[in-house]
């Protein structure tokens, strides 16, 4: 069974490396397929270079949407990960 | 997913650039995945060397195989004069990456429990991604 999740998050701080890498090797360990979106870009969450390309900075909105048989644990883990790794930045 | 991750052997010219991908990579995966740097000539000069390509290949394998990216072309010869002669059982992938960004991609797959093929296709890809 394939279902779909998706979730909001207003950052707190920029998508810096450190962050965006932490996001990418949690959303590798899922099975599902996930993307993140920023405004008019969006990336695949398992690829840290996508998810820097963003170029997310405080204050936007992020969508994490996930299709698959963990989309729901997914998307709770990358919110969690972008709510506390964008609070340290670099 | 298994227990062991993908090793990652960085070869340089530049001692000090192999050093610095390397922290770099094992900063932004957060430091669970064995990255070795091989830059440099045995005498500290710029160039490679098949004697720490050969050692790095050795410390980088935790079992589960190991992807090599090279900086520039010429360092592809060394790699592939070690690989010839190079007996472990380890699986080993030469990768044709941008260093910087391919080592950044396989690292961070690597510490998500990706195997060798799929490390060696997430520096791949970094060619493909752009910056801006």
């Amino acid at each position: 069974m394939s279902a779909s999740y998706e979730q909001g998050i207003t950052l707190v701080g920029d998508l810096h490396a450190r962050p965006a890498g932490a996001l990418a090797v949690a959303a590798g360990r899922f099975a599902a397929v996930i993307k993140v979106t920023a405004g008019d870009h969006t990336a695949d969450a398992k690829s840290v270079l996508g998810v820097m390309g963003l170029g997310a900075t405080s204050g936007q909105h992020l969508t994490v949407e996930a299709s698959g048989p963990d989309a729901r644990e997914a998307v709770a883990a990358l919110i969690a990960i972008l709510s506390e790794a964008t609070k340290v930045g670099g | 997913m298994s227990t062991a991750t993908v090793g990652i052997v960085l070869v340089s010219h530049s001692a000090e650039l192999a050093a610095g991908a390397a922290h770099l990579a094992g900063q932004v995966s957060g430091g669970t995945v064995t990255i070795i740097a091989a830059g440099g000539t045995d005498e500290g000069d710029l160039g490679t060397s098949a004697a720490k390509v050969a050692a790095g290949l050795r410390h980088a394998d935790q079992g589960a195989g190991v992807v090599v990216l090279p900086d520039l072309g010429s360092a592809v010869l060394t790699v592939k004069a070690v690989l010839e002669d190079y007996d472990a059982a380890a699986t080993v992938v030469l990768t044709d990456a941008p260093f910087v960004e391919g080592a950044v991609a396989a690292t961070v797959t690597a510490a998500a429990g990706g195997d060798v093929k799929a490390v060696a296709a997430a520096a791949e890809e970094a060619r493909h991604v752009r910056k801006l």
